[in-house]
């Protein structure tokens, strides 16, 4: 592992602050957080949403900020100094990052493409808008392939988009966090900006408040369902964007006396004050599709992201009675900028800082191989079968590989490093003290709660049935699952063992 | 809406404004920005 120059700098509190929120929020605040709370109880799941977010949200981001501050390096020379055979654990997440941003770069190449299609609302006005909507997504925009095994050729508008996405991500990224804390101010309050529009607009249609009484309506039977906890805490464990790298070198550009522990509150509220926000707009929405096509609320709403966004959304905009075209190009446009600060944290924290750090490569150039590589990497999802791989990959890395390293992480990090020698450093400079019981919270608590995630919600359902019914020649989804989660392991290792003495950054 | 989700809507901005309002009020106590 190179040895660090003087390491970049925030520029100011509040601009770490908002590019900490940013990466924290992304689709999943808009439609996976509504849905969990209409489908377990509406107001009886926030109370295990936000104890979640205090027992296992807070204090796992104090962690990946605090140990980056401590070692003033990203996520693999951060645990090559707990232990030099600990280096790979740094590793996999930085895979696990890669992956992701590999395909939500071409999730936002389908809201570029949708903001274009908007302004003539493309999949057609009213009735015949929502008969269209569903068939323009998967056959003109995607021409969507049988399945996983065939994935015919690359679309080209998309691979277009794609590459607009990735010279965005570029240039805001190769001038490092002074600029990417700059940019992150405009790409956080623009999409607020946006969903107070999108609120607005979902309010005055007719059928608005049936939608909110889904929302928000509580039943607190549903709090002595186990289902209802998993959802909550595996809610809590995607929506900050941990376990993904990132935020350990985010959290390594901090100054060193500044503070951690508040900086952490601040981002995770104001991420789940974003999703309980969203949840307004997404569901007085929701309330007008099922007056206006006469459907019950469980046809409209789901917690797919990708489904809502370019499947039922568009519904909804082609029914409205007016504007259509213009809260089209609105709503895209928010998910584009809902989507670009995480992709370049994802970029950035993720992949490019443990480059720079591991290879001592100048900031230009590993951005510019990150980039061009994961564009490529990033094809795979631009061709007919596209759709399907993504599918699977973000089932690989958002979940199998964000949890699994999280829990290690926290084990190695609690048991290991210490976690009262954590507690003790962020609490020389923090705002908030936090107490022994952080500890515990981050020894077993945390981990727990991941590794229950992960088993109730993935081994116990993949590992039976074959993931999403994929195949691909002999294999199964699943199998493509452990075979990709497996290669990401088998590179850390590798990344490990290669020696280097270059000197990082500039 | 009902009393009940209007309830949880005005409850749940309590607890964030409450959240954030502690927050920030802690702003300076320990941490410095400059090295």
């Amino acid at each position: 592992m190179a040895k660090a120059a003087v390491r970049e700098r925030w520029a100011s509190r509040p601009l770490f602050i908002f590019a900490a929120i940013g990466s924290a929020i992304g689709l999943g605040n808009v439609w996976r957080f509504p849905y969990l709370t209409y489908e377990y109880g509406g107001a009886a799941f926030l109370i295990p949403w936000i104890i979640g977010l205090i027992i296992m949200g807070v204090p796992w981001m104090v962690l990946e900020f605090g140990m980056g501050r401590f070692f003033q390096k990203s996520a693999p020379g951060i645990f090559e100094g707990i232990g030099k055979k600990w280096e790979w654990l740094g590793w996999w997440p930085v895979f696990v990052a890669f992956l992701i941003v590999s395909y939500y770069t071409v999730v936002m190449a389908w809201a570029l493409r949708y903001v274009i299609s908007s302004f003539n609302v493309a999949w057609g006005v009213g009735a015949a808008g929502a008969e269209g909507a569903v068939p323009y997504y998967l056959e003109n925009v995607l021409n969507i392939s049988d399945g996983a095994g065939v994935l015919g050729g690359l679309q080209w508008s998309i691979v277009g988009f794609l590459a607009l996405t990735w010279i965005v991500v570029f240039l805001i990224v190769f001038k490092g966090a002074g600029v990417i804390g700059k940019v992150a101010v405009w790409t956080v309050t623009i999409p607020w900006a946006l969903l107070v529009i999108l609120l607005i607009r979902g309010l005055t249609l007719p059928g608005a408040v049936t939608g909110l009484e889904y929302y928000l309506s509580p039943d607190f039977s549903q709090l002595t369902n186990v289902e209802v906890w998993f959802a909550a805490f595996s809610q809590i464990a995607f929506t900050l964007s941990l376990g993904m790298a990132g935020m350990f070198a985010y959290g390594s550009f901090v100054a060193k006396k500044a503070d951690i522990t508040n900086s952490a509150f601040i981002t995770s509220f104001a991420n789940c004050a974003t999703s309980f926000f969203a949840g307004f707009a997404v569901f007085s929405t929701v309330g007008f599709m099922m007056q206006a096509l006469g459907v019950p609320v469980g046809e409209v709403a789901s917690g797919s992201s990708i489904g809502m966004s370019f499947m039922t959304y568009p519904v909804a905009i082609s029914m409205m009675p007016a504007a259509n075209a213009l809260i089209g190009v609105l709503f895209f446009l928010c998910l584009f900028f809902l989507g670009i600060d995480s992709a370049f944290f994802l970029a950035y924290g993720g992949v490019i800082a443990p480059v720079m750090d591991k290879f001592g490569m100048s900031r230009v150039k590993a951005t510019t191989w990150v980039c061009v590589i994961a564009f490529l990497v990033g094809l795979i999802y631009t061709t007919q079968g596209g759709l399907y791989w993504v599918d699977m990959v973000d089932r690989t890395a958002a979940f199998y590989g964000l949890l699994i390293t999280g829990a290690l992480a926290c084990i190695v990090v609690g048991w290991g490093f210490g976690a009262a020698k954590l507690r003790e450093h962020v609490n020389e400079t923090s705002d908030i003290k936090v107490g022994a019981w952080f500890d515990w919270l981050i020894k077993i608590v945390v981990p727990a709660g991941l590794v229950f995630v992960v088993i109730v919600g993935g081994f116990m359902e993949d590992v039976p049935e074959a993931y999403g019914g994929y195949a691909v020649g002999t294999l199964s989804g699943s199998h493509i699952i452990w075979i990709i989660l497996g290669v990401t392991l088998v590179l850390s290792f590798v990344f490990q063992a290669i020696k280097t003495k270059g000197v990082s950054g500039e | 809406m009902s009393v009940a989700a209007i309830l949880t809507t005005v409850i749940m901005w309590l607890v964030f404004i409450a959240g954030f309002a502690f927050c920030f009020s802690r702003i300076g106590k320990g941490g410095k920005w400059e090295d």
